[in-house]
C-alpha cells in the first residue's frame, strides 16, 4: 500500500521514498537495540540491473501466483474460492450433516433420555446383569 | 471410485494441454474440483465397512480419511510449487504437475486397493515419482544420495514383502482383504512364523520409518522439493502405517511376542529423534525428524494392535499428515526469501512477516500437540493404549511429549524470535497464496476438531 503512495514522490517525506522496503523506525537506535534501521544501513538500489527484482514493483497486488497481473488474479480467485468457499465450506458442511454412522450419536442420545426417564421414574438406571439370570441354564454340578 | 480416477487421469493431458499462461490456475481448478468430489469418501454407511466397492478397489473407514487427504494435498502441493518453478521452463512445469498427479493415481491407488498385489504395486509405484521428484528438482548435491537412500531402503526391505504375499497367496488362495479379514489363524511352522511377520512388515516399518531404518527420512525430506516434502511427510510416511495395519489382519497369531522389539525400538526412537530435533541447525531436517517421531508413536500404536492404539494411530497420522506439510510450507516461504534452511542465519521473521508468524506459531502448537486439535487427541489415545499394554512406555512417551514441545518451541523462537540478521537486507512480503496455502492446511486441522469421528477409523 504504501507502494502506491510513492507516485506522490516527493510530496511525501524522504522516508516513503524508498519504497521496496517495510516501513521500519527512522529513530536513531538507543544503545540497546543492537541492529541499526534496516533502510538507514542498507538502500536497495537497482544499479546493478541483474538483481533479484521483487514482483511487488512492477505489480503491487501481487499475489503471489504469476507475474501476469491478470492471470495472478484470476489464479488468487480461482485459488481461494475452490478453496475456501468451495472445499472447506460445501465440504464441511457435508461432513458435518453426514448421516450417524453406526447409530453412536443416537445412542449417546438415548442413554441419555433413559436415564432422565428412569430416575424420574425411580427406577434403577440401568439392571446390574446384561443377561436375564432367569433365562442362563447352567450345568448342574459335574465332578472334577 | 472412477468419479476420482478418471478426473485425476486426465490432469495429466490438462497439464499439457493447457495454454502456458493458464497451466497453474487451471490444474489448481481441476485439482480442487477432485478434492471435493473425494471427500464423499468419508461418508460410510455400509455395516461391513467397505464401501464404494468395485472388483479392485473400495474404501473403508481406515483408508478413507487417507485417502481425502492424498487428494486435499494436490492442490496445496500445486499451491505451493507454484513460485518455485516460474523460472522452470514451461516444458518442465508441466513434467512436474505430471509427476504429481502420476503420484496421486499411485497413491489413491494404493490406498484404495482390496487386493494386496495391487497395494503392493502401487506402494511400488509410488516411488518412482517421488524418486524423480527429489533428484531433478533437490536444490543441493545431496539430492543424488537421498534419492538413492530412499529408493533403495523402500526397495530393499519391501522385495521380502513380495515373497511373503506370493506365498499367502499360495497358502490361502487369496490375498484379497475382504477375504483376509475373515480368515482364522494360518497354519505356519513356528520358525517360518518369525520370518513370515517380519518379512511382511519391514517394507512398512521402514516407510514409516521405525528408528533404526530411519536414515532415509531427513534426506529425503530435506532434499526434496516442497511438493516432495509435502507428500513424503503427509501421505507417504501414512503408507507404511496402513500397510501395517491392514497386514497385522493376517498376522494376528504370531505378532504378541514378536512385536516386542520393535514397540521398544519405536518408543526409544520418539525419544531419540526428538532429542536430535533438539540439535538441528537446518530447519527442515528439524521437521523431518519430528516426523520420524510421531510416527515413532504411530508405530508402537499400531503395534500393540487394540482398537484404542489402531484409532489413535490413524488420528495421529491424520493430523501430523496436515501438521508436518504446514511446517514444510512454512520452512519453504523461508527458504524461498532467503534461500538458506539454517536456522540462525533466518531469525527473528516475526519482525519481518508478523502474519506468517501466526501461521508458525499455530503450527508449532499443533505439532507439540495442543488440545483441542487433532494431534492431542491421537497422541493421547496412543498414550493411553501403550499403558495399558505396559506401564513402563509411559517413561518413553511422556519425556517423547515433553521434548517434543520443547523442539516445537524452539523451532517456533529460533525461526520467529531473536534479533533479525544483519545480512538480511530486504525480504518480500508474504503472497496471498502463501497465506492460502498455510490456511488450507490449518483449517482442515480446526475443523476436524468439531467432528473427529471421520479419522476415528473402523476399530473405534
Amino acid at each position: 500500500m504504501l507502494i502506491r503512495l510513492s507516485r506522490f514522490g516527493l510530496a511525501l517525506p524522504r522516508l516513503l521514498s524508498n519504497p521496496q522496503t517495510r516501513f521500519v523506525s527512522q529513530s536513531k537506535p538507543s544503545g540497546a537495540t543492537v541492529s541499526p534501521a534496516l533502510t538507514e544501513l542498507h538502500p536497495v538500489s537497482e544499479k546493478a540491473g541483474h538483481e533479484e527484482v521483487s514482483p511487488f514493483v512492477k505489480n503491487p497486488d501481487y499475489h503471489g501466483f504469476s507475474t501476469d497481473p491478470v492471470v495472478d488474479e484470476w489464479n488468487m480467485r480461482v485459488a481461494f474460492f475452490m478453496g475456501i468457499s468451495v472445499a472447506l465450506v460445501i465440504g464441511g458442511t457435508f461432513l458435518r450433516y453426514l448421516p450417524d454412522h453406526g447409530m453412536r450419536e443416537w445412542a449417546r442420545r438415548e442413554a441419555e433420555r433413559v436415564i432422565l426417564q428412569r430416575e424420574k421414574e425411580g427406577l434403577p438406571v440401568i439392571d446390574e446383569n446384561y443377561y436375564d439370570p432367569n433365562k442362563i441354564i447352567l450345568p448342574s454340578a459335574e465332578d472334577k | 471410485m472412477l468419479k476420482i480416477l478418471i478426473p485425476t487421469l486426465l490432469l495429466i493431458p490438462t497439464s499439457w494441454l493447457a495454454k502456458a499462461k493458464w497451466l497453474w490456475p487451471t490444474t489448481l481448478l481441476h485439482s480442487f474440483i477432485i478434492t471435493l468430489f473425494s471427500l464423499a469418501w468419508l461418508k460410510n454407511t455400509t455395516e461391513t465397512n467397505w464401501s464404494t466397492l468395485n472388483p479392485y478397489m473400495a474404501t473403508d473407514p481406515l483408508s478413507s480419511p487417507l485417502l481425502t487427504l492424498t487428494c486435499c494435498l494436490l492442490p496445496l502441493m500445486i499451491l505451493a510449487s507454484q513460485n518455485h518453478l516460474a523460472q522452470d521452463p514451461l516444458v518442465r512445469q508441466r513434467i512436474y504437475i505430471t509427476l504429481l498427479v502420476t503420484l496421486q493415481l499411485s497413491l489413491i491407488m494404493a490406498f484404495a486397493a482390496t487386493e494386496l498385489t495391487m497395494f503392493y504395486v502401487m506402494f511400488e509405484t509410488s516411488l518412482i515419482p517421488t524418486l524423480i521428484l527429489i533428484t531433478r528438482w533437490g536444490n543441493q548435491m545431496e539430492r543424488l544420495n537421498a534419492g538413492t537412500y530412499f529408493l533403495f531402503y523402500t526397495l530393499a526391505s519391501s522385495l521380502p514383502l513380495l515373497i511373503t504375499l506370493l506365498a499367502f497367496q499360495n497358502k490361502t488362495g487369496t490375498l484379497s482383504l475382504l477375504i483376509i479379514q475373515l480368515l482364522g489363524p494360518i497354519p505356519i511352522s513356528p520358525y517360518v512364523n518369525i520370518i513370515w511377520w517380519t518379512t511382511s512388515l519391514l517394507a512398512f516399518l521402514v516407510k514409516m520409518p521405525l528408528y533404526g531404518v530411519h536414515l532415509w527420512l531427513p534426506k529425503a525430506h530435506v532434499e526434496a522439493p516442497i511438493a516432495g516434502s509435502m507428500i513424503l511427510a503427509a501421505v507417504l510416511l501414512k503408507l507404511g502405517g496402513y500397510g501395517m495395519m491392514r497386514l497385522m489382519l493376517i498376522l494376528s497369531p504370531l505378532a504378541k511376542e514378536l512385536c516386542y522389539p520393535f514397540i521398544i525400538l519405536a518408543l526409544w526412537g520418539v525419544l531419540m529423534t526428538s532429542s536430535i530435533c533438539l540439535g538441528q541447525t537446518d530447519l527442515k531436517s528439524l521437521i523431518a525428524y519430528s516426523s520420524v517421531s510421531h510416527m515413532g508413536l504411530v508405530a508402537a500404536a499400531i503395534l500393540i494392535q487394540t482398537p484404542w492404539g489402531l484409532t489413535g494411530a490413524l488420528i495421529l497420522m491424520i493430523a501430523h499428515g496436515l501438521t508436518s506439510s504446514a511446517l514444510f510450507c512454512l520452512a519453504n516461504t523461508n527458504y524461498e526469501r532467503t534461500h538458506t534452511r539454517t536456522m540462525i542465519l533466518t531469525r527473528g521473521s516475526q519482525m519481518i512477516l508478523p502474519l506468517m508468524a501466526t501461521w508458525w506459531l499455530i503450527t508449532c502448537l499443533a505439532n507439540l500437540a495442543l488440545p483441542p486439535l487433532p494431534n492431542l487427541m491421537g497422541e493421547l489415545i496412543i498414550i493411553s493404549a501403550l499403558l495399558g499394554w505396559s506401564w513402563w512406555t509411559i517413561i518413553f512417551t511422556g519425556a517423547g511429549a515433553l521434548i517434543t514441545a520443547t523442539y516445537s518451541l524452539y523451532m517456533y523462537l529460533m525461526t520467529q524470535r531473536g534479533p533479525v540478521p544483519n545480512h538480511m537486507i530486504s525480504m518480500n512480503p508474504s503472497h496471498s497464496r502463501e497465506h492460502l496455502l498455510l490456511t488450507l492446511h490449518l483449517l482442515p486441522l480446526l475443523l476436524l476438531v468439531f467432528k473427529p469421528t471421520t479419522i476415528w477409523g473402523s476399530a473405534y
